[in-house]
């Protein structure tokens, strides 16, 4: 891609040796993160996130220094120039029982050794989520039901805790040797399922399996490790992984603390696609004890694990489509945690006995995007108007009885790169008809397109957009529903013009870092973008041109 | 025309019809809207991985021959691989037909069980409170929405009385059938067999046992008022031999032919009642593929259904042509 090729040349141009020998050495360690730090030099403090300026007040705030000043700056761009109407942060809600002690994870992942029983019960626990896994190749599958299905069995070089920070799990440490390579040091006696010992050779071919298509598979993971070129064994003899880089690629260990799981080299090799994925090979603390394609899915303890016993015997898996059948499952005490519970199940689960809500922001944001292109949303006061006309907090406290939280930036907090001084927009109705009035739009019909029943609530989000928008005396509105694959081959086109001028869609970014949306969503060469802006851009390309903060 | 003869067209009528099944799923696959690969890439896939994705499963060859391809795969048995799982389209097809076949059985034995007497009280109490009472249940049944029906079950039987269980197939039939003979206890399997089967073929059942019952009655009534009844009961043999014995023998032929063919209809009508209870069959893996655009298993499952179909047609013109010979001649 360009976009790497660039960064390429701005770190070569612009980071200098001094800055870069400084910024590289900070680039190695535990993962702590540092980003609470940096927020000095976001590109001024004035918290004028309810009045927007203009792009030439943008461009006097002084010059950002870090890569997270200028994601800051990206989403005060962002946030000024509104190619989105800017929703919610959605929630992962899971009912469970009285019988297991459980934290629920914000990217929305649950893993079995996290679980610990609280009565005799809980040492067999059950769970129960929409669907069940697309196969058990780790590395042949993108959604969140597999990865909660594969994350038991296999592990990754580095890991997630509860809050997102990155932690070590199959790598002992991890570090820049220069701009383009990065070295994993792969943890001592761990052994898969079947016995065999991790080797660096396994770690190699598991990255390379991933990005290569010569290599097994052609993996649609590849875009997750994008950037990464390919691995080699350094040393055997000090357990070392060599990764080499295209570019700098600043969230690469964000990148490998979400994905890359690491499989046993020869077990893939000697079996076919099929048997991979019906059977399990990895290092994880349980073991597959029994698989019923498309039913269930039955855990064991891993009694010879590296670390830690989990504290459960077995976990198992199994589906149920429709919510009220899962909450069913709960209340019946057939299942211990039912995956996404629906706000309007919430109070069945609370006023039984022994059941409880669980609930966590997730890494997922809502928004509508507005396509710059087309009239009337090529006019930034238009888009701000619609953004000015929508009342998040009651979308928030009416149709997701508060499992969301309002947004008026595309990073959700948290998040590396956040901008802490850009409040949501409130609702202001009589700012809003000024502000269409002003745009030239006035009298426009415009259609917002929604998927139906791809996100929580997303049908009844966007009737309460329009229905928002509509009440402008100089603006009308309406919903239409689509089937989100229809939408899907709308938006991933490559193509801006194949797009729906006004749609609704979420994103989920488990790299806990403001490129993995903003790039792919809003930058001129964005898989899926639905703006183009050379300020944007410029300030994406010099964040991605300096190492990361936090890794 | 013979017997063997008519035989043997129906049976080449069947394969032209399941050919015809075969090339309008395929043909289905390329109007439909969204591609598989949006399915297998992520939403921020670059065109070379979508494109690299497509070539991988096939899709960047033209038309006709990826349905050449298709059908002499077919004649080999093979149905191909899911887009989605890498697993054989026919073993995912085929471990899934079971859970729906017992399901579909479980609810036309629901609907004989309890329709044929409904409907031969309901007849022969003509205008009195037990026909009322039988016409108004039937009524109901035919209203009734399946997937309200299922959910007021579960939330009566198993979350409030916790009777039976709410959803899923703990065993199967042939599980308990291995039961007999393996180390697990029979009488347990069995029974959580049929109580994780009870709700869903209740559910299933219902609307069958309506429309069963109003054919029951309405057969019994058109016998009742023919000529032979008269006869027999002209020869002084008892009234419950009359119905039972004559009536209702000739009332069963049609119910049975609508029983044989609605055997298919419950085959394919069972999604909404697999996705209430999370039963593991076939309407659940449908409802699978569509949403994931996984057209193997589409294919696989519709093909599969739409055989069933044919089969079951030719076994009820067969049982006719046997009965009566004069279909053979025509």
């Amino acid at each position: 891609m360009s976009q790497e090729d660039t960064s390429r040349r701005r770190f070569l141009q612009a980071a200098g040796s001094a800055t870069a020998a400084v910024a590289l050495a900070g680039c190695t360690g535990d993962g702590d993160s540092t980003e609470g730090t940096m927020t000095t030099s976001a590109g001024g403090t004035s918290g004028d996130g309810d009045t927007p300026d203009t792009e030439t007040e943008t461009t006097e705030r002084p010059e950002p220094e870090t890569r997270d000043g200028y994601l800051q700056r990206a989403n005060r761009h962002v946030h000024e120039q509104a190619p989105w109407v800017f929703l919610n942060r959605q929630y992962s809600v899971y009912g469970q029982s009285e019988d297991i002690d459980w934290q629920p994870r914000t990217d929305e992942r649950v893993s079995a050794y996290a679980i610990e029983p609280a009565t005799d019960s809980g040492d067999d626990v059950v769970m129960t989520q929409s669907q069940m896994d697309s196969g058990l190749d780790p590395q042949d599958h993108r959604e969140t039901p597999t990865d909660n299905i594969v994350l038991q069995a296999y592990e990754g070089l580095l890991q997630r805790d509860r809050e997102g920070a990155i932690v070590q799990k199959l790598a002992t440490d991890y570090e820049r040797l220069d701009e383009t390579t990065v070295q994993f040091t792969v943890r001592d006696n761990v052994s898969f399922h079947s016995g065999d010992s991790l080797t660096p050779e396994d770690v190699a071919f598991s990255i390379n399996r991933i990005v290569d298509p010569e290599v097994g598979i052609e993996s649609p993971q590849t875009d997750q490790l994008i950037g990464v070129d390919g691995a080699e064994v350094a040393s055997t003899d000090d357990r070392t992984v060599n990764v080499n880089l295209t570019g700098l690629n600043p969230i690469v260990f964000a990148s490998f603390a979400t994905y890359c799981d690491i499989m046993n080299k020869s077990w893939v090799e000697s079996n076919d696609d099929a048997y991979i994925n019906q059977n399990m090979e990895g290092t994880g603390p349980f073991v597959l004890s029994n698989y019923e394609q498309g039913v269930e899915v039955e855990f064991q303890r891993n009694n010879d694990y590296w670390d830690d016993e989990a504290a459960i015997s077995t976990f198992t898996i199994n589906s149920a489509s429709e919510s009220s059948t899962r909450v069913n499952r709960l209340l019946s005490d057939e299942t211990d945690i039912a995956v996404n519970v629906p706000p309007q199940e919430v109070s069945r689960v609370e006023e039984n006995d022994g059941t409880s809500i669980s609930a966590v922001p997730s890494t997922r944001i809502l928004f509508n995007a507005m396509r710059y292109d087309v009239e009337p949303f090529s006019s930034p006061e238009f888009r701000q108007a619609v953004n000015y006309a929508v009342d998040l907090d009651s979308i928030v406290e009416n149709v997701l009885q508060t499992f969301g939280d309002p947004t008026g930036q595309p990073t959700l907090e948290g998040f590396f790169g956040y901008n802490e001084d850009l409040d949501p927009y409130p609702q202001d109705l009589d700012q809003a008809e000024q502000l269409v009035e002003d745009s030239g739009h006035a009298g426009v019909e415009i259609e917002l397109v929604t998927p139906i029943g791809r996100y929580l609530r997303d049908v009844e989000i966007a009737q309460a957009v329009a229905n928002q928008v509509d009440q402008l005396p100089n603006v009308s509105a309406s919903a239409r529903q689509v089937e989100f694959q229809t939408l899907v081959s709308q938006v991933t086109t490559g193509n801006i013009e194949d797009k729906p001028p006004w749609y609704l869609l979420g994103w989920g970014n488990a790299t806990f870092d403001a490129i993995q949306t903003i790039q792919p969503l809003l930058s001129s060469d964005g898989a899926l973008t639905s703006y183009e802006n050379d300020e944007l851009d410029s300030l994406l390309e010099e964040a991605q041109s300096l190492p990361s903060e936090s890794n | 025309m013979g017997y063997g003869r008519f035989l043997l067209k129906r049976g080449v009528q069947g394969v032209g019809v399941v050919w015809g099944v075969v090339t309008v799923v395929f043909i289905l696959r390329f109007i439909t809207p969204g591609s598989p690969v949006d399915t297998v890439a992520p939403l921020d896939a670059s065109q070379a991985t979508r494109e690299r994705i497509a070539a991988d499963l096939g899709l960047n060859q033209p038309f006709y021959i990826q349905y050449l391809d298709y059908l002499a795969g077919l004649l080999r048995g093979d149905m191909g691989y899911s887009y989605i799982s890498s697993i054989p389209a026919s073993t995912q097809v085929f471990t899934k037909l079971p859970a729906t076949l017992e399901l579909a059985v479980a609810a036309s034995v629901v609907a004989i069980v309890i329709s044929i007497p409904l409907g031969v009280i309901s007849a022969t109490r003509r205008h009195q409170p037990a026909d009322y009472g039988a016409t108004t249940f039937s009524l109901l049944g035919i209203s009734t929405p399946n997937f309200w029906l299922g959910i007021m079950l579960v939330l009566v039987f198993s979350v409030e009385f916790n009777v039976f269980p709410t959803s899923g197939r703990a065993f199967g039939f042939m599980d308990s059938m291995r039961a007999i003979t393996g180390p697990e206890p029979f009488f347990g399997v069995l029974t959580a067999w049929l109580a994780s089967l009870f709700l869903p073929a209740i559910t299933l059942g219902t609307y069958f046992t309506a429309l069963i019952t109003r054919l029951v009655r309405s057969g019994m009534l058109d016998e009742l008022s023919e000529g032979y009844v008269r006869a027999t009961r002209a020869k002084g043999l008892p009234e419950t031999l009359v119905r039972y014995k004559h009536v209702l023998r000739n009332t069963l032929v049609p119910v049975v032919t609508v029983l044989g063919l609605q055997l298919g209809t419950l085959i394919g009508g069972a999604v909404i009642t697999e996705a209430v209870f999370a039963w593991p069959g076939l309407g659940t893996e449908i409802i699978r593929a569509i949403n994931a655009r996984d057209w193997p298993i589409l294919q696989g499952s519709l093909i599969v259904i739409g055989t069933g179909f044919v089969l079951l047609n030719i076994a009820v013109d067969a049982l006719y042509a046997y009965l009566d010979p004069r279909v053979v001649a025509e």
